[in-house]
């Protein structure tokens, strides 16, 4: 009885000292993905902001600047491009949206992001471009990989269509999570102008006819989680303006957009509560399972040790017992 | 030798369990209905 209940215990305990390893290196990999029909909104503020007026092309300064950012899983375009490329494929259909204090649109830039739904390396096919230009990122873009290291990436910047080195900046806690903060510095960098322009009448055509041309600078940083890659808390301090051209009078350049852009508070509260409970399920599978597995299994090995060495050890009351008949039956013959 | 058996019994589960938990994998879902925003939302 003692053998079986051993050999049982041996199998349980190889079951889940196989299981450990086996959950964290094959399974969490292939369980841990972006969903394809995620669908986030974010909204970030500058306040107070310097925005151009368009009118009399000066700048001014106005109480708030509301940027509201839109991502959408396109689920049939996600398929389609699985099927061709045999990845599992996320595609986000983005929106950055550009508010001035009057609601009305300062700017609107879409974009078409196609990524690996695991590893979130960027997937060249399936039509990802910026405000309507074909590009091929280079690095992440909004989402940090599950597991970020302490490291630098290569981050996308929509702006320029190009990626560049986003830095590890340290550990920090923000709002009760351990996070990893990041920072890049675009330079002062010549910037297509959008597709769609603020001003009606005015085009993006008319504005080059007239020689100008627009640039950017950014500082950009991020809060990210490290379990789930996601950021829980992002900001900008973003700067643009038009240079040369007839446009501008006898000015060099003219500033059109100017702020510190952050996270609105109630949605850095909805993403930390979001991001705590995502956490959890990813430390479930890279942590809390496989060493509570580990633990149990050594636990149950031992015990199967035990109980197989006690089945083998000779019982002391029988022993006993014959060593005291022998010399009643030799004395009896 | 039975000892053998059983700790080969104990991985196979293992294997078996981790390989089915990951084919099956999480359903794809379809594009949400929601709009792409264009007006600033009073609240997540």
């Amino acid at each position: 009885m003692r053998r079986t209940a051993s050999l049982v215990l041996l199998a349980f305990a190889v079951f889940c000292a196989a299981l450990s390893p086996l959950l964290r290196w094959y399974a969490f990999p292939r369980l841990a993905k972006i969903p394809p029909d995620e669908y986030q909104t974010a909204v970030l503020e500058a306040a107070p902001a310097t925005l151009i007026d368009y009118g009399t092309m000066k700048p001014r300064k106005v109480p708030k600047v509301s940027i509201v950012q839109t991502l959408r899983g396109n689920v049939a375009a996600a398929e389609k491009t699985g099927r061709t490329t045999g990845r599992d494929v996320v595609v986000w259909d983005a929106l950055s949206y550009i508010a001035g204090p009057d609601g009305k649109m300062v700017s609107r830039i879409p974009e078409r992001y196609v990524f690996d739904a695991h590893s979130q390396d960027p997937v060249h096919s399936g039509g990802e471009h910026v405000d309507g230009d074909a590009v091929r990122r280079d690095g992440i873009e909004f989402k940090w990989p599950f597991l970020t290291e302490k490291r630098d990436y290569r981050y996308f910047d929509a702006q320029t269509r190009t990626s560049a080195p986003i830095h590890y900046k340290g550990t920090r806690t923000f709002r009760g999570l351990e996070v990893y903060y990041f920072e890049q510095t675009i330079p002062w960098t010549k910037v297509p102008l959008p597709k769609t322009m603020p001003v009606d009448g005015v085009t993006p055509e008319a504005v080059r006819k007239a020689g100008t041309s627009r640039w950017y600078t950014t500082k950009r940083m991020f809060w990210v989680e490290p379990a789930t890659g996601a950021p829980v808390n992002g900001e900008e301090i973003h700067r643009e303006e038009l240079r040369g051209g007839t446009l501008l009078g006898d000015r060099d350049k003219v500033t059109v957009f100017s702020g510190h852009v952050k996270m609105r508070e109630d949605y850095i509260k909805h993403t930390v509560d979001l991001v705590s409970s995502q956490r959890q399920l990813v430390l479930l599978l890279t942590s809390y399972l496989p060493w509570g597995l580990l633990t149990l299994g050594g636990g149950l090995f031992a015990l199967a040790l035990w109980l197989e060495a006690r089945s083998r050890r000779p019982r002391p009351a029988a022993a006993a017992g014959t060593s005291a008949a022998e010399p009643v039956v030799s004395g009896s013959s | 030798m039975r000892a053998l058996a059983a700790a080969a019994i104990g991985l196979t589960a293992a294997l078996a369990l981790v390989l089915t938990v990951s084919a099956i994998g999480g359903p794809s879902g379809e594009t949400s209905p929601e709009p792409l925003l264009t007006t600033v939302p009073e609240h997540p």
